[in-house]
């Protein structure tokens, strides 16, 4: 099967030339009719009187249905090649959008933002919404699709060329819409088999130090962490979120310093989001930060 | 001379003064200075949100202020600006075109007006009340429903636009009443001016439109208000049925924006290439198809909401079939302009440039009924370019156009022609910078409505592009705004006909009479003062 | 008694309430499809709450205050103008009766979606049928106060108007109440 972004491709192409030809064609005999006839450049005289032309307008009624109906028919076409007409998904994932994060469950093993895929390979993302409308939309991969609460859609996902792939929500869903990113990651099988490895497991690292200030604060309300006792949901889960290229749905990119920031005031960098800042002290801070990233 | 011109000729003592006025064309006054007044509001917002995105990660603006912008420019432009330049337009000229001296339920036309005003005034209102409307201003169930915007932000845009919708309800009745009952004697319903013909269509496209509207904020107020479950899937109910009948009403409401402005075209071209309209009917009937087609094509704005393969299949097709009898009046307007003689006024530049960017619109437009292309950029910044290429690059130059053909016929004074040229290239100008790259920064994945975008996306130099030409269209409108001080105090008296033009309008003073005519003409053709001044070639129909 | 008829077609009064009543139509179409839409959900609410004979009962006071209107008009007869009147108010009280019970239930526009629904579409009928108690009184009062000014198309007029909130009820009872049953 084609990657669904390079049958748009073509299609596009297509659409485009023709769109481009009836451009230059109609802009064209604007800018004549403009020329030739300006009154400057004519001798004296009233115009012609010719009001009209049966024959000629049928014509230019029935040449763009003509070709409308050839871009209907490849509409079809390419429309049944974009959602995998007969080619079965090797994968299913689950993607749930939230407001302003994603959520992604391999079968049960919970990830949050960043989708791993094995190239090559035809994937169907079940998606849906756990409170408004959302959309998946990485241009590169292919069309985009809406996350509806209650209803679950299908997209399919195919990737012939391994790499990062990034992409945003596309439904306006509230203040941090603009920092609902996504990457993808296509990988080859057996790089991604490990990676969903990891993500099975429990966090990586026994850490005695950072882990009871995760612990004894509000963090857990929010946020899984598996191997601890901490199973919140409404937030991420940052089981292996030391693992991940960005922190904050892509607002910022990963790193000590840069998470040590996101906990010390994550309104400064997402305001309106739904994570609150947490008083802690310098010295926790430090210590949480550093033990967030080490979670791969 | 004074400097509030006598818009309507009385005898001393006779005024009643713009609060009270019941005459169409001063009501049609009030309609235009309030779309003036909230293009003006609309186009501030617009220049706020433009300067917030010129650079990546930018922090001109916050969030939720942004967010507020863009859903008040857009319910602004529309509702506020943008229909009632149009039924203020229509308001003024269509009695004098069809020889009738004032619409049919003037008292009800001046009820429109206050009610299509105090809509627009509680929007606003909102501001001062703990915040704008803020969720897009096709506010999208369940965004738009309490748990998620719990301020009074969407019930003032609930309540702001059900009022300003029963003004433009009752406004489209009187429209349409007046056009099928009061026509002058020989002026049949295939002889009335285009601008007419448009006029009665985008009546009827308001009466099935808005009521499906009014149902839809109905059912979202018992939703916030009342602790309905009309589009909470928690309840039983469905997100998508708010999609569904707000574009049943939406779609119509774009070809309610752009026929009139078409109607103003087909009659500026005409006197300016000194020929009739080519092919009157089938401009005229085309109206009408895109009228009833209009209703069947609303889903092609959910084609990513996963309706099924079928569904939008249908929709695909019957938004592809719109597109011609909506394309070939563009034949038709570049057929009226060869073999004639053009001249070049700043009216006849604008209605130029009308079709030169309606074509870029219309074509963008079709890209979009195409299912997988929309898929790839709906709800992106191609979408945006596509809106403005065919609300402004087509709309507003229309309305420019009229403005310019028809103010002489209002104020008794013309508008000056140097000025206006500078109006209309620096807009050209600046619109096409602002808009254009647009297209790419939709088709690369720059999506709609956000307030900011990271800096390695690489979007910051077409954006910046971008907010330069909204600068460049800033100064258009202070051209714009000088032209019309300047020419209201000083510009050249115009008299009845400055233009040599074809229809009834013209056949009286300027400004016109309070009962328009000193007697009801009777017409034999569909350009009667051409009939008038030709004898010896009159129009055959 | 009226010599010629005023028609739709030809009286600039007529013509607006017509189109007027098109547009009403419309807004009533989309709330009947929003109903018929999420019927299934609430049907087991919808029969076990619904009282169909009660409401018949009211229906037909409504339905019959369209036959007194029609005599009304024709006689432009004070009489029978009240008795629509009365006939239509009889009508709301029922409504009201009904909404009382149910409120009482706990079903509400809150409760769920059948509540939803329910007490958008027929309150917003019960709302237009107030509406249409109003131009009634006003053409009574006008005919008693001021009868020389009251033009022959005044009747005819709000006679449209009130056979089609009498036409809404026709759908909705058929679509909410009998619908239960089918």
């Amino acid at each position: 099967m084609r990657p669904p972004a390079d049958a748009i491709g073509t299609l596009s192409l297509i659409v485009g030339v023709i769109a481009l030809l009836i451009f230059i064609g109609v802009e064209g005999a604007l800018v004549y009719a403009i020329w030739r006839y300006r009154a400057s450049r004519l001798v004296a005289g009233e115009a012609a009187a010719f009001e009209g032309n049966r024959r000629l307008e049928i014509a230019w009624t029935a040449a763009p249905a003509l070709i409308l109906a050839v871009v209907f028919v490849l509409t079809l076409g390419t429309m049944a090649e974009i959602n995998g007409a007969g080619v079965a998904p090797a994968m299913r994932i689950e993607a749930i959008g939230h407001q302003w994060w994603w959520e992604f469950s391999y079968g049960g093993v919970k990830t949050a933002n960043e989708l791993h895929i094995p190239v090559d390979t035809p994937v169907d993302l079940e998606v849906t919404s756990a409170d408004v409308i959302h959309t998946f939309w990485v241009p590169e991969l292919g069309p985009k699709k809406d996350m509806l609460p209650g209803v679950t859609n299908r997209l399919r996902l195919l990737a012939r060329r391994a790499g990062s792939y990034d992409g945003q929500c596309a439904e306006f869903c509230g203040i941090e819409h603009a920092w609902m990113r996504i990457r993808v990651v296509a990988e080859s099988q057996s790089d991604f088999d490990a990676w969903l490895r990891t993500q099975t497991q429990p966090r990586a690292t026994i850490e005695t130090k950072a882990e009871p200030i995760f612990l004894a604060n509000i963090c857990v309300n929010c946020h899984t962490i598996r191997g601890t006792a901490a199973a919140g949901t409404a937030g991420p889960d940052l089981t292996h979120v030391g693992a991940r290229a960005t922190i904050g749905a892509g607002v910022l990119l990963n790193g000590v310093g840069r998470m040590r920031a996101w906990l010390a005031d994550p309104q400064r960098y997402k305001p309106g989001a739904l994570m609150p800042s947490v008083p802690l002290s310098d010295a926790d801070l430090d210590a949480l930060a550093a033990y967030l990233v080490s979670l791969k | 001379m004074t400097a509030i011109p006598l818009w309507v000729r009385r005898p001393a003592g006779e005024r009643v003064g713009w609060l009270r006025t019941v005459d169409h064309k001063e009501i049609g006054v009030l309609y235009i200075g309030m779309g003036i007044a909230f293009f003006a509001l609309g186009g501030v917002e617009a220049l706020l949100l433009r300067a917030q995105l010129a650079t990546p990660e930018a922090r001109l603006l916050d969030p939720e202020t942004f967010n507020q912008a863009f859903t008040v420019h857009g319910v602004t432009m529309i509702f506020l600006a943008i229909v009632p330049l149009l039924v203020g337009f229509a308001n003024y000229l269509v009695p004098l075109m069809i020889g009738a001296p004032d619409v049919a339920f003037p008292r009800l036309n001046a009820l429109s007006f206050w009610l299509s005003l105090i809509g627009g005034i509680v929007l606003y209102f909102s501001f001062l009340a703990g915040g704008a409307p803020d969720t897009g201003w096709f506010s999208y169930a369940p965004l738009s429903e309490r748990a998620f915007a719990p301020g009074t932000g969407v019930d003032y845009y609930i309540l702001g636009l059900a009022v300003n919708g029963a003004g433009t309800i009752i406004g489209a009745i009187n429209l349409a009443v007046t056009i099928l009952l009061m026509r002058c004697p020989g002026m049949s319903i295939s002889r009335v001016p285009l601008f007419v013909w448009m006029t009665l269509v985008t009546s009827v496209l308001i009466l099935g439109a808005y009521p499906a509207f009014t149902a839809a904020l109905v059912m979202l107020f018992v939703d916030r208000q009342l602790g309905g479950h009309f589009f909470d899937p928690s309840g039983g109910g469905q997100v998508v049925l708010w999609q569904h009948l707000f574009w049943f009403f939406g779609h119509p409401e774009v070809y309610i924006m752009i026929l009139p402005a078409m109607g103003m075209i087909s009659e500026v071209i005409p006197v300016f290439s000194r020929k009739p309209i080519f092919g009157y009917a089938f401009v005229a009937g085309s109206s009408v198809a895109i009228a009833f087609l209009s209703f069947s094509v609303w889903a092609h704005h959910m084609f990513a909401v996963g309706l099924g393969d079928t569904e939008n299949a249908i929709f695909s097709a019957t938004s592809m079939l719109i597109a011609i009898p909506t394309g070939v009046k563009i034949f038709n307007w570049i057929a009226t302009m060869v073999g004639g003689r053009l001249r070049m006024t700043t009216a006849m530049l604008f209605a130029v440039g009308f079709i030169a960017m309606f074509v870029i619109g219309g074509l963008s437009g079709v890209s979009l009924a195409v299912v997988p292309i929309d898929l790839a950029v709906t709800d992106s910044y191609y979408v945006v370019a596509h809106l403005h290429y065919v609300l402004f690059g087509g709309t507003m130059l229309g309305i420019f156009a009229g403005t310019y053909y028809w103010f002489p016929k209002m104020t008794g004074r013309l508008l000056s022609e140097v000025l206006g040229r500078w109006h209309f290239w620096t807009t050209f100008v600046g619109f096409n910078l602002t808009f254009l790259p647009q297209h790419w920064l939709g088709a690369v994945g720059m999506p709609r409505r956000v307030f900011t975008y990271a800096a390695s996306t690489g979007w910051g130099p077409l954006n910046l592009v971008s907010t330069i030409g909204a600068a460049t269209l800033a100064v258009a409108m202070v051209i714009f705004f000088v032209n019309v001080v300047r020419s209201l105090r000083s510009g050249e008296i115009a008299g009845d006909d400055p233009w040599d033009a074809f229809t009834l309008e013209w056949s009286t003073t300027s400004p016109p009479p309070p009962e328009n005519f000193a007697s009801i003409p009777t017409v034999t053709g569909r350009r009667p003062l051409w009939d008038r001044k030709h004898p010896e070639s009159r129009d055959a129909r | 008694m009226i010599a010629v008829r005023p028609a739709v077609v030809t009286n600039r009064t007529l013509l607006g309430v017509a189109i007027f009543i098109g547009s009403e139509a419309i807004f009533f179409i989309a709330i009947v499809l929003a109903y018929v839409a999420y019927r299934d959900a609430g049907l087991a609410t919808a029969r076990a709450t619904l009282d169909i004979g009660r409401t018949a009962i009211f229906s037909v006071a409504l339905f019959g205050s369209s036959g007194t209107m029609v005599i009304a008009a024709r006689a432009e007869s004070g009489r029978w103008l009240a008795a629509t009147i009365l006939l239509g108010a009889i009508f709301l009280v029922g409504q009201g009766s009904e909404y009382a019970r149910l409120l009482s239930e706990g079903i509400g526009p809150g409760s769920a979606l059948f509540g939803t629904t329910f007490f958008t579409l027929t309150g917003l009928h019960g709302l237009h049928v107030l509406a249409g108690l109003v131009a009634l009184t006003a053409l009574l009062t006008a005919r008693r106060r001021r009868p020389r000014a009251l033009a022959a198309v005044a009747w005819e007029a709000v006679s449209m108007y009130w056979h089609f909130v009498d036409a809404v009820w026709v759908v909705v009872f058929s679509v909410v109440y009998l619908g239960t049953v089918l």
